[in-house]
């Protein structure tokens, strides 16, 4: 033992590092293990006053610098004489454990070596630019036992990890201690842990689980595999947790899904029974939201996913659409338009099944509601039995507004039935035609009394404007408020009647005033009316001239109901018909029996028209009246006389015209509006462009006109050539695929 | 002209057969192009065609002439309008074309209409006729006919022909109509085409007989030439994606359709 002396007496410098070498024996003998007891503050004290006396001493005896090279070599000597033949004769996790512990010992030793040392820190080292004395003491570690074991250790530590990965049982703690020195071996850097043994970590585990992909996709059905999947990436998760560096944890989750989902993912998700498809046609929401899940994460993973998602929805959408036209051509008409019906139902439900797919399984992903509307687009847009789908879908809404319809439900479930329909329209690129066919059916309701609910009625619109814009359903509001107008009309038209008793025409007259834009267009005849009513149209026209005097009336005829008493032999019976019927029927008021000719010169109707009526009264259900020859059609040469003799049980019956054919007006009246839009469109565009070109134009002029149909490029042509002729358009003279606009 | 070698004097002459100039204009054009016949040609073609030897006087007895004779009865009763309107109508092109021995229906009297922008086939106005010739340099008959082979000439000009062939279509059509009737438009493309071979003519003309049946408009009638001129008879070069009228696009479906081309 020494004795602390006042003086400063000059120390040697063997002197001086004989007496630090004890102190690195105790050190030493403490780390060992081996019986030593602790420093006290007056030993720790000693040591670092000759480190700092022997470095304040005048030259020669400054011994800073030797006493820096001291400080390493001594790390040095003992890593060569004790740490490194300890590591050196174990293996595997022995050696691992007896790194941690040589590791720990090491940090100790820098610890207290550099506490002893600390004066070369403070001066020495800045003066120097040299490396502090922590940094030298790793650095020795890590030149020497690392560099020289790192492999090896890796290589066990990886060992491990597929053991584990097998099912046994590892030391997870031991691995983290491991671990933890490649970390803080990089000493701020992370290159060490990411060079020797990250890489190599990641290639094994890319590798192991390359190699169980390859089997467990044979085996394993799709979602046997993609529950493995799920726990592999769960447990290797769980393993960053516990031992590896938290920066691994993408690299590694990267690797894993790489090797079970990106490079077998065709076979996975093609998989014959088990795949997409048939999770799909077995409604596995389960599965699905599994794979969604897995799949969410990678690049453009969802994408084959989406798309077979729509491959199904379509092949469904178009069975059902299949069924429907199976259905109509081996049926009779009326079952056939029934099952139309039901081919919307179908449609609707099919809607809702797959948005709910959408919502929960795939998490509201545009890309999966991307793929819903694109199979709707396909399907919807098909004909059934000739009738398009606009018009299929203007079919159902009438079904369900109207009196008597097909459909029976609640409030409520009409409600909510409309909102879908609306839904659907959505995914119909024939919008206009849509409103054109809802339009006349909506004209039948309103003026002849058909409408079920004024409610549903206007609610449907309400929905239809907030989809489609004000412009689109603003006709159909008219007639709806234009009916509002003539009630209110009707009262005064009767008060009035009530003020000039001289005025009625002596028959009940009720007459509805429409506003001709809002309207359909209705063809009418100037068909020769009985005296009575042509004094009920001079009444009328004389109330209406006390109202306004600046509009014109033009009466539709061929929409007027009229009810007559038919004065038969066995009983009266109320005859309720067409104003054209009736007309007819009057006829026989003067005479007995008229020929065909008589009537059509009488009347001066079309010879359409006439057989039509002609028909309905002699050859359908009630015949009201005789012909000769008693054929089943009307012909030219034929007579009639009124059939007294008719009766039925019913004191009142209705004789109903077959309904004409409106189809095909339709479809001409919207091509003739298309091409309108088309025009106005076109000149648009080129009056705000100036100069563009063809394929530009084109293109524009689609995507304008998209919300109410698909123009085709054809009719686009047409109507730029007719533009051109017009002298609206040219063609850039330099430039054939050029146009500009001619102001 | 004797002091000049004997082939420079073909060439002389030559120059004045097709252009229709002056020997001393032809003279001067040939020595500026060094005696290079088609560098001549060029030089003449850029440059306005001079007004010169045509007597005004002259142009306007030519065009009474065919006009008809005002004091005449006969042609009052059958061109009775015609002292009102101041054309030269069927009849007077007639005589004119019997006078230069062209048939009527010979394209060089499209040309001869070209060079004076006549409105309509068949009629020449006083401006007409008098601009027309004026531009030609000529005030008879006589030189009229002289100029007959340039004017055919005329057509083999790529430019020339291009512009022959628009004008056509406003010159071959009815007044007051926009489009070109098409039994009018197939007898036009048959003469015009004739000028320059297009292999594809005939079943044009069968296509439009076949599906189409009704008039051409004037930019189906401008594209045509350019369709002639550009896409290969083979298709190849075919843009369906391209600006072509649909009467066009409908053609090469027609082609596909009847196996005319492969697809």
């Amino acid at each position: 033992s020494l004795s602390f002396k006042m003086e400063r007496k000059t120390i040697d410098l063997d002197q001086g590092w004989d007496y630090m070498q004890t102190g690195i024996t105790k050190l030493k003998r403490i780390l060992e293990g081996l019986p030593e007891p602790q420093f006290d503050s007056e030993q720790y004290m000693m040591l670092y006053t000759t480190i700092y006396n022997m470095c304040t001493q005048k030259p020669p005896h400054d011994y800073s610098q030797q006493l820096y090279d001291k400080y390493r070599e001594a790390f040095e000597e003992y890593i060569h004489s004790t740490v490194l033949p300890a590591l050196r004769e174990k293996h595997d996790e022995y050696m691992l454990r007896e790194l941690v512990k040589r590791w720990s010992n090491h940090k100790v030793m820098v610890r207290w070596l550099s506490r002893f040392f600390y004066y070369l820190d403070r001066y020495f080292i800045a003066r120097r630019s040299l490396p502090p004395l922590n940094e030298v003491g790793l650095t020795c570690f890590r030149d020497l036992v690392y560099n020289e074991l790192h492999s090896k250790v890796k290589d066990a530590v990886i060992a491990l990890v597929d053991k584990e990965r097998e099912g046994e049982q590892i030391d997870r703690a031991l691995l983290k201690n491991v671990l933890d020195i490649y970390v803080e071996i990089g000493m701020g850097q992370m290159e060490r842990y990411e060079e020797d043994f990250e890489s190599f970590m990641l290639l094994d585990s890319a590798s192991y689980y390359s190699r169980k992909a390859s089997s467990w996709i044979q085996e394993d059905s799709c979602p046997d595999y993609m529950l493995k999947s799920e726990e592999c990436l769960k447990k290797e998760r769980e393993r960053v947790a516990h031992y590896l560096h938290s920066s691994s944890e993408p690299k590694l989750v990267e690797k894993v899904q790489h090797e079970l989902l990106v490079v077998y993912a065709n076979q996975l998700l093609e998989k014959e029974h088990s795949g997409c498809r048939a999770l799909l046609r077995d409604d596995k929401v389960d599965d699905l939201s599994r794979m969604y899940r897995l799949y969410h994460k990678i690049v453009k993973g969802l994408e084959p996913v989406a798309n077979i998602f729509k491959q199904h929805v379509t092949a469904e959408g178009n069975a059902l659409v299949q069924q429907a036209e199976d259905t109509a051509t081996n049926h009779a008409a009326n079952t056939a338009s029934v099952q139309e019906q039901v081919l919307i139902r179908k449609v609707i439900e099919l809607h809702d099944k797959y948005m709910v797919y959408v919502v929960e399984c795939f998490q509201n992903h545009t890309l999966f509601h991307k793929a819903l509307k694109e199979a709707f687009e396909i399907f919807c847009n098909k004909t059934v039995a000739g009738s398009s789908s606009a018009e299929l879908l203007a079919t159902f809404c009438d079904n369900i507004l109207k009196k008597g319809g097909s459909e029976k439900l609640s409030d409520e479930a009409i409600e909510d039935t409309l909102e879908k329909v609306v839904k659907l329209l959505a995914y119909i690129s024939d919008k206009d035609l849509f409103a054109e066919f809802y339009r006349k059916k909506l004209a039948r309701r309103l003026l002849f009394d058909r409408s079920a609910n004024d409610d549903h009625e206007r609610s449907i619109l309400t929905k239809l404007k907030q989809q489609c814009g004000g412009q689109f359903t603003s006709k159909m509001e008219g007639m709806v408020t234009d009916l509002t107008l003539a009630r209110e009309n009707q009262n005064s038209f009767e008060e009035y009647l009530g003020n000039n008793p001289a005025a009625n025409p002596g028959i009940d007259l009720t007459v509805t005033v429409l506003t001709t834009g809002f309207w359909p267009s209705y063809k009418s005849f100037d068909i020769n009316l009985p005296a009575e009513m042509v004094k009920c149209v001079e009444v009328f026209k004389g109330f209406y001239e006390t109202k306004t005097k600046h509009r014109k009336l033009t009466w539709i005829y061929s929409l007027g109901t009229c009810h007559l008493n038919g004065k038969f032999d066995t009983k009266p019976i109320e005859l309720v018909v067409s104003t054209y019927q009736a007309a007819v029927l009057l006829l026989f008021n003067t005479t007995d029996k008229l020929s065909y000719t008589d009537i059509l010169t009488q009347l001066n109707l079309s010879h359409e028209d006439l057989v039509r009526l002609l028909h309905s009264l002699s050859c359908a259900r009630y015949k009201i009246l005789l012909k000769e020859p008693s054929t089943k059609t009307v012909s030219q040469s034929d007579s009639f006389e009124f059939n007294s003799k008719f009766t039925d049980r019913m004191r009142r019956i209705k004789i109903p015209l077959p309904p004409v054919d409106e189809r095909k007006k339709v479809v001409e009246d919207v091509d003739k509006d298309r091409r309108y839009a088309i025009d106005a469109a076109i000149v648009r565009i080129m009056k705000s462009r100036k100069v563009l070109g063809h394929q530009q134009l084109v293109s524009e002029c689609v995507e304008q006109l998209s919300r109410m149909f698909k123009p085709d490029i054809k009719a686009i042509k047409k109507r730029m050539e007719d533009l051109i002729t017009r002298d609206y358009l040219e063609r850039d003279k330099e430039n054939p695929n050029m146009f500009r606009y001619l102001a | 002209m004797h002091k000049l070698s004997r082939s420079n004097r073909d060439k002389v002459q030559q120059f004045v057969a097709i252009t229709g100039a002056s020997e001393k204009n032809a003279l001067q054009t040939l020595k500026a192009s060094d005696w290079q016949l088609e560098a001549a040609f060029d030089v003449f073609y850029s440059q306005p065609q001079p007004r010169s030897n045509a007597d005004v006087r002259r142009l306007e007895e030519l065009y009474n002439r065919y006009k008809g004779n005002t004091q005449d009865t006969s042609f009052f009763l059958l061109l009775n309008w015609n002292i009102y309107s101041d054309m030269i109508l069927a009849d007077g092109v007639s005589v004119l074309c019997s006078d230069l021995q062209v048939e009527p229906q010979d394209i060089v009297t499209l040309v001869l209409s070209w060079h004076m922008n006549a409105a309509t086939a068949c009629e020449f106005s006083r401006e007409e006729f008098v601009g027309g010739l004026q531009a030609l340099g000529v005030d008879s008959i006589k030189k009229l006919q002289e100029k007959l082979s340039f004017m055919r000439s005329e057509l083999k000009d790529e430019q020339k022909f291009h512009e022959i062939y628009n004008f056509a279509f406003g010159w071959a059509k009815e007044k007051g109509q926009k489009s070109l009737a098409l039994d009018t438009a197939i007898g036009m493309w048959q003469l015009l085409f004739a000028e320059r071979e297009w292999p594809l003519l005939n079943h044009w003309c069968d296509f439009l007989q076949d599906r189409h049946n009704k008039a051409i408009s004037k930019d189906t009638w401008e594209q045509l030439l350019e369709f002639a001129r550009a896409v290969d008879p083979s298709l190849s070069n075919y843009d369906a994606e391209g600006a072509w009228p649909y009467l066009i696009d409908e053609f090469v479906e027609y082609l596909y359709d009847k196996s005319v081309v492969e697809k």
